[in-house]
C-alpha cells in the first residue's frame, strides 16, 4: 500500500492535484483512497461532484453507533473518499480534528476493509500544530508531497511544511517524497522551486500551469481529465501521478 | 446531558489502571500531566502507595509545553530519570492535555527507548476512559514484551489475568488466591499483575490455564490463546462450592484445551442485582446462587463485552441509566459499591461492596474477603 500526503499552502491547488491524481490512477486500475484532512471539507468535491458527510459531523451525530459506510463515499469513478471535517471557523479545535477523525477511521478499519493500493491525504497547508502533522506521523503517509508556486507565502509555508518533516526524521515519520510546482506565472519561478527544493535535498517531481481548463472544469465539478481529457494541464497531471509513483519506487 | 455523573463518582480513569498494573512490576511510570495530578492516579486510587515502593512520575506538564510542543523536557526527564533507577522498563502514559494536543506518544516512547536502551512502552490513555482499558493494555504490553515459549510446569499451572487492588481488595486476595489454588491441586504460576513479581510472569507461558479475574485480563488472554495455545477461564473464587467448581472448570479447560467464558446462574427472576466490573459481578452472582440460592442480575458499568453477560444482565455506562433500569427492576436487594446509595431505590437493601476504582479509601475498612471465603453470612 503506497500512502502519501499531499501539503501546501491554503488554495495552491492541493485538492484539484489530489483529486486529478487519484482519479487517474483509478484509471490506471488501482484502489485509491482519498482522505480530506482540511476543516474546509472540499477535497473530494471534484471526484464526487457534491459536498459529502465529515467524519466528525457523523461522528457527532451518531456517535459509537457511526459506521464505515456512514463514513466512506465511492465516487462514481471510483475513488474511494473520505472528509475529516472540522470546526466551524473561529471555535473548537481543527487540530484535534483530524486526529480523532483518522483515529476513527483507523478503529473503524478503513484500510483493511477497502484494501486501497494508494491513500492520498490532502492536508490542510500550514502545520501549525500537532493535529495537522497527524497524517505524515507513522501508519500513516510514507511520504510527503509539497505543492507550491513560485509565490513568496506559498513558498515560506511549502517550506514549513519541508522543516516540520526534517524535525520529524528521528521519529519514523513520512518523508519528504517532492515538489510539486503549480505555476503561477511569477518570474523566474521554476528556479524558485529549485532552490526550494534543492534546499531540502529533494526534487521536483512535476508541475502544472495555470490552466482555464482547471477552472472551468472546477465550476463544473469535474476533475480535468474528466471535462477535458485531451488538454495540457490533464497530460501533465498524469505525469505528476507518474512522478508520485515513481518516488516509491 | 448524557453521561455525566450528578450524584455518584466516576471510575478510576484509565491512567490509574496503567500505574496499578504496572506498580509492582519493576518498571518506571511516568504520565505526561501537570504537576500534583500523580495523587490521583496513584495515591488516591492506589492502597499500596504508603507500602510498596514504586517509581512513578508525573511529567509536570505546563501550559507552555503543551503550546509549544516540547516534547524533548519529557524524552530528557525521562531518560535521565531512567539512567539514576534503572528500571526493569518504561510505561510512559498520556491525560487529556496531551490529548488535546496530539503528543505521540508512539513517536516519544521509542525516542525514550533509543536514548535510554531501556524497552519502552507507549500507551494510548488520555484520562477519558476507564482503569478497565488502561490496565488492559498495559498487562497485554506486558504479556507480549516479557512472556516467551517455556517448558509446561508439572502440575496444572495457572496465571490469574487482570487483578490489580482497583477491582480486588489489596491486602489478604493474593494469599487467599494461593491458597485455592494449592487445595485445588492447581499449581499458581504468576498473578497478573497484584503480589507477583516480573519473573514469576515471564514464566507465565509454563501454565496450562490462565484464569481471567476481570475484564482488564481479557486481551492477555486471548494473546496468550493465540500466541502459545494456553486456554483461559473466566471467574474469581468466591465463596467455598462455588471456588471448588470454578476449580474442576480449571481443571477440565487444562484437559480439553477450550476456554470457558460463562459462569452457573439461576435463569429464574432475579430480586437481587449486583452492579459492578463484569466477571466480578458475574462470578459472584454465580456464587450467590450456589452457595444460598439467590438469583441475580447484574448491571456492568465498564467496557466489557455481551459475550460474559447472560441475557437478564445489562451493560448501562450512565448514571440516568443505572438509575432507570434498577427502578423498573425495583429489586430487593442491591450489592454495589456503598456510594451507589444515591441511585438505589428508597427501601431497597444495598449490601456495600467497595471497589476502590469506584470510592477509593473511604470504606478500604470495611472491605470483605470474599475469596475461597464463608460468603454466607456476609450477603445474608
Ligand atoms: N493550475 C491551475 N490553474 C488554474 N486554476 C487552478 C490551478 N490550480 C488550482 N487552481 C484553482 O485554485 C483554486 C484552489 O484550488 P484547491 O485545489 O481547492 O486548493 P487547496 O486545496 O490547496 O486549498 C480552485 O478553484 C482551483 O480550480
Ligand atoms: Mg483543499
Amino acid at each position: 500500500m503506497i500512502k502519501l500526503a499531499i501539503y501546501g499552502k491554503g488554495g495552491i491547488g492541493k485538492s484539484t492535484i489530489s483529486s486529478n491524481i487519484s482519479a487517474e490512477l483509478t484509471r490506471r486500475g488501482m484502489k485509491v483512497m482519498q482522505i480530506g484532512c482540511d476543516p474546509k471539507a472540499d477535497s473530494t468535491s471534484l471526484l464526487c461532484g457534491k459536498r459529502i458527510p465529515t467524519v466528525l459531523d457523523l461522528t457527532r451525530e451518531k456517535g459509537s453507533r457511526l459506521t464505515l459506510d456512514d463514513a466512506v463515499y465511492e465516487s462514481p469513478s471510483g475513488v474511494v473518499c473520505v472528509e475529516a471535517g472540522g470546526p466551524v471557523p473561529g471555535v473548537g479545535c481543527a487540530g484535534r480534528g483530524i486526529i480523532n477523525a483518522l483515529e476513527t477511521l483507523k478503529k473503524l478499519g478503513a484500510y483493511d476493509v477497502y484494501k486501497p493500493d494508494v491513500v492520498i491525504y490532502d492536508v490542510l497547508g500550514d502545520v501549525v500544530c500537532g493535529g495537522f502533522s497527524m497524517p505524515m506521523r507513522k501508519g500513516y503517509a510514507d511520504k510527503v508531497f509539497v505543492v507550491t508556486s513560485g509565490e513568496k507565502m506559498s513558498k515560506y509555508a511549502a517550506a514549513n511544511i519541508c522543516m516540520a518533516v526534517e524535525n520529524f526524521r528521528d521519529r519514523g515519520y513520512a518523508s519528504l517524497g517532492g515538489i510539486i510546482l503549480n505555476r503561477r506565472g511569477v518570474r523566474d519561478e521554476d528556479e524558485q522551486a529549485k532552490e526550494l527544493a534543492d534546499d531540502f535535498h529533494t526534487s521536483i517531481i512535476g508541475t502544472l500551469d495555470r490552466s482555464e481548463e482547471i477552472q472551468l472544469a472546477d465550476e463544473q465539478q469535474k476533475t480535468v481529465s474528466e471535462a477535458f481529457p485531451e488538454c495540457k494541464a490533464a497530460k501533465q497531471l498524469s505525469l505528476i501521478a507518474d512522478g508520485v509513483l515513481a518516488s516509491f519506487k | 446531558m448524557k453521561n455525566a455523573s450528578k450524584m455518584i463518582p466516576c471510575y478510576s480513569a484509565d491512567t490509574a489502571g496503567v500505574c496499578s498494573a504496572m506498580y509492582e512490576l519493576g518498571g518506571m511510570t511516568v504520565t505526561h500531566d501537570a504537576s500534583g495530578c500523580n495523587s490521583t492516579y496513584s495515591t488516591h486510587d492506589e492502597p499500596r502507595w504508603y507500602d510498596i515502593r514504586s517509581d512513578i512520575f508525573i511529567s509536570a506538564l505546563t501550559e507552555m509545553d503543551a503550546i509549544m510542543g516540547t516534547d524533548e523536557k519529557l524524552i530528557s526527564d525521562t531518560v535521565k530519570a531512567a539512567e539514576d533507577l534503572h528500571p526493569k522498563f518504561i510505561t510512559l502514559c498520556g491525560s487529556p492535555m496531551p490529548m488535546m494536543t496530539g503528543t505521540d506518544f508512539d513517536a516519544i516512547a521509542e525516542e525514550v527507548e533509543r536514548r535510554s536502551g531501556i524497552r519502552t512502552f507507549a500507551m494510548h490513555t488520555n484520562g477519558t476512559h476507564s482503569y478497565i482499558d488502561g490496565a488492559s493494555e498495559a498487562m497485554l504490553a506486558v504479556v507480549t514484551e516479557f512472556v516467551n515459549e517455556c517448558p509446561k510446569a508439572d502440575g496444572i499451572g495457572v496465571n490469574i489475568l487482570g487483578m490489580t487492588p482497583l477491582d480486588f481488595k489489596w491486602r489478604g486476595t493474593s494469599d487467599l488466591m494461593k491458597k485455592w489454588l494449592g487445595e485445588s491441586g492447581l499449581e499458581y504460576i504468576s498473578c497478573l499483575a497484584m503480589g507477583s513479581t516480573l519473573d514469576e510472569i515471564k514464566n507465565a507461558a509454563s501454565a496450562k490455564v490462565n484464569l481471567v479475574v476481570s475484564y482488564a485480563g481479557m486481551a492477555s488472554a486471548e494473546y496468550m490463546k493465540d500466541k502459545f495455545g494456553i486456554p483461559y477461564v473466566c471467574g474469581v473464587p468466591f465463596g467455598i462450592r462455588a471456588a471448588e467448581s470454578l476449580a474442576d472448570t480449571i481443571k477440565k479447560a487444562a484437559e480439553s484445551g477450550s476456554s470457558v467464558l460463562l459462569a452457573e446462574r439461576s435463569t429464574d427472576t432475579c430480586d437481587t442485582v449486583i452492579i459492578g466490573e463484569s466477571i466480578n459481578a458475574v462470578f459472584l452472582s454465580s456464587a450467590l446462587y450456589q452457595e444460598l440460592g439467590i438469583s441475580s442480575s447484574v448491571i456492568c458499568p465498564l467496557p466489557t463485552e455481551t459475550r460474559l453477560l447472560n441475557s437478564c444482565d445489562a451493560e448501562y455506562l450512565a448514571e440516568e441509566d443505572i438509575e432507570k433500569a434498577l427502578k423498573e427492576l425495583s429489586p430487593k436487594t442491591v450489592i454495589a459499591d456503598p456510594l451507589y446509595k444515591s441511585v438505589i431505590p428508597k427501601g431497597t437493601r444495598l449490601i456495600g461492596l467497595p471497589q476502590f476504582a469506584f470510592s477509593g479509601r473511604c470504606f478500604e475498612k470495611h472491605m470483605p474477603d470474599l475469596i475461597y471465603t464463608d460468603i454466607k453470612e456476609y450477603f445474608k
